[in-house]
């Protein structure tokens, strides 16, 4: 291999060991299993799960689930305009319904999404200050246990555990494109950059101008400590600029 | 200058007593409204609202009338008929089918309502996301200033703050465990300010049926109806003032 392309690659080694603390993927999804679980046992509930939103916006798909139907609602996709999660997701406003066997349609709606059709559910939305990400469900839960009236409360903070354990494994995933794009860009003209580009084009998603930083932050770590010194305080005062300015959307 | 408020003390007779809503324009902007709906007793308008890159603002508008595609909308619709059975209602639908452009569909459908000055205008969802804040903070002001009067459902249960529930110049609500549908408290303790019944209410739904459901979104159209109510019989009071009507009439300042 070329002198260039293995600067490279020892400075992506060196850049991935420095974010080894992100790559945890398995442990987000044991995180989000565990979150359905407690809910379930704390509501005396005999279903929780979790569904996400696809990245076009248009389906929710059950990712986690526990108790009654779990199997079968896995996978399950459904569309974002219909239904008591469709609407929590459109809305970011939980709700509660009670007595949904009453009505046959407004059952067979549920079961759709839930495998077996409850008494009643509970669902709240799931979001970051940056998206909305999908939404939490809990069927048939005891309602006649002391604190019941707070359950809405409570899986709402459920829902912000999940939310951070969803936008960690996120971050890791874009964390690895901008990686990639960044050392791409810190060697350019060589065949590597040329298939590291490419990869990181492939998997998309990934903010341009982030991937500039990046490389930007590679340069600078080839320069010395003074450099990096008067680099780190012109951000911190852009940053603090840019905090004043308020926000509004640019 | 007409007199700012009653002559008197206010009170729940001189505010809405023998008031129906007549007159008062309230829009719903939520799923849609099925306007055939028993509890709703139809619309005076209907407009739905989707994302739609080729439209110059991205959102496309198609006058007439068209379904509830949750529920929803019919709900809330449901419960202002209740509290104001002669109000005009206005469907705004601005939910759809996905939920790309969501916040740009969400300020058209609020834009909407204020630009045709409708009086009460109920806002049963939110959003999050920091990149709205100030884009509806705007409109929030725009609808203050214009007299008209903006009703948001808290969503007090999440760690963030939820827009635009949580400007000074709306009428944020959330749900109080009483059912009396003219009952209400006044809460000191912002960002919310006015509490209603919203715990286990029964509700029109999509399909001519009821559901019996709990949520902030089902206090919020209980305030819209009172406030239709009392614009009928008083049509030329402000936001400000309104909100000083409520604040003395509460369930909890007379107790």
């Amino acid at each position: 291999m070329s002198e260039p392309a293995g600067d490279v690659l020892r400075d992506l080694a060196r850049l991935l060991t420095s974010m080894g603390p992100a790559l945890a993927p398995e442990g987000s999804e044991a995180l989000l299993q565990s979150i359905t679980e407690a809910a379930r046992e704390l509501f005396g509930a005999q279903a929780c799960s979790l569904a996400l939103l696809t990245d076009d916006q248009s389906e929710l798909v059950f990712t986690t689930a526990s108790g009654a139907g779990a199997s079968d609602v896995l996978d399950l996709r459904m569309p974002v305009g219909q239904g008591i999660a469709g609407w929590v997701v459109m809305s970011e406003q939980p709700i509660s319904v009670s007595d949904l066997q009453r009505d046959a349609r407004f059952a067979s709606d549920v079961a759709q999404s839930t495998g077996y059709v409850p008494r009643t559910i509970l669902a709240v939305p799931v979001t970051s200050p940056r998206r909305t990400l999908g939404v939490i469900e809990v069927l048939d839960r005891d309602i006649t246990r002391a604190g019941a009236e707070h359950d809405m409360r409570l899986l709402s903070l459920f829902a912000d555990q999940a939310a951070l354990a969803i936008e960690n494994a996120r971050a890791f995933a874009d964390l690895g494109r901008t990686v990639l794009g960044a050392v791409a860009n810190a060697a350019p003209g060589t065949p590597l950059a040329a298939a590291l580009s490419a990869a990181a084009e492939g998997a998309g998603g990934a903010d341009r101008d982030l991937l500039r930083l990046s490389a930007l932050l590679g340069e600078l770590d080839r320069l010395g400590p003074a450099e990096r010194r008067l680099t780190s305080s012109l951000v911190e005062a852009l940053l603090s600029y840019v905090r004043g300015r308020g926000r509004r959307p640019s | 200058m007409r007199p700012l408020l009653a002559e008197g003390a206010l009170t729940r007779e001189w505010a809405w007593a023998g008031a129906t809503g007549s007159g008062v324009d309230v829009a719903v902007v939520d799923s849609g409204i099925d306007a055939g709906h028993p509890m709703v007793g139809g619309v005076s308008s209907a407009v739905a609202m989707t994302y739609d890159p080729e439209e110059g603002d991205g959102v496309r508008r198609v006058e007439g009338p068209h379904e509830d595609l949750f529920g929803h909308g019919t709900a809330c619709a449901g419960i202002i008929r209740r509290v104001a059975p002669e109000c005009r209602l206005h469907s705004i639908r601005v939910l759809g089918e996905r939920l790309t452009g969501k916040g740009a569909v969400f300020a058209a459908g609020l834009e909407w309502a204020i630009e045709r000055r409708y009086r009460v205008v109920n806002l049963s969802l939110s959003t999050g996301k920091d990149d709205y804040f100030g884009l509806f903070h705007e409109l929030a002001d725009r609808a203050y200033f214009a007299g008209v009067m903006l009703v948001c459902a808290v969503n007090n249960v999440a760690a963030a703050p939820s827009y635009p529930s949580q400007y000074a110049s709306v009428f944020s609500v959330a749900a109080h465990d009483r059912q009396d549908p003219f009952g209400f408290d006044y809460n000191p303790e912002p960002p919310v300010e006015l509490g209603a019944p919203g715990i286990d209410v029964t509700v029109a739904w999509k399909g001519e049926g009821t559901i019996v459901t709990t949520g902030n979104s089902f206090a919020a159209p209980h305030v819209a109806g009172l406030i239709a109510r009392l614009l009928s019989k008083h049509p030329q009071l402000t936001p400000f003032q309104v909100k000083t009507v409520l604040h003395a009439l509460a369930d909890n300042a007379r107790a």
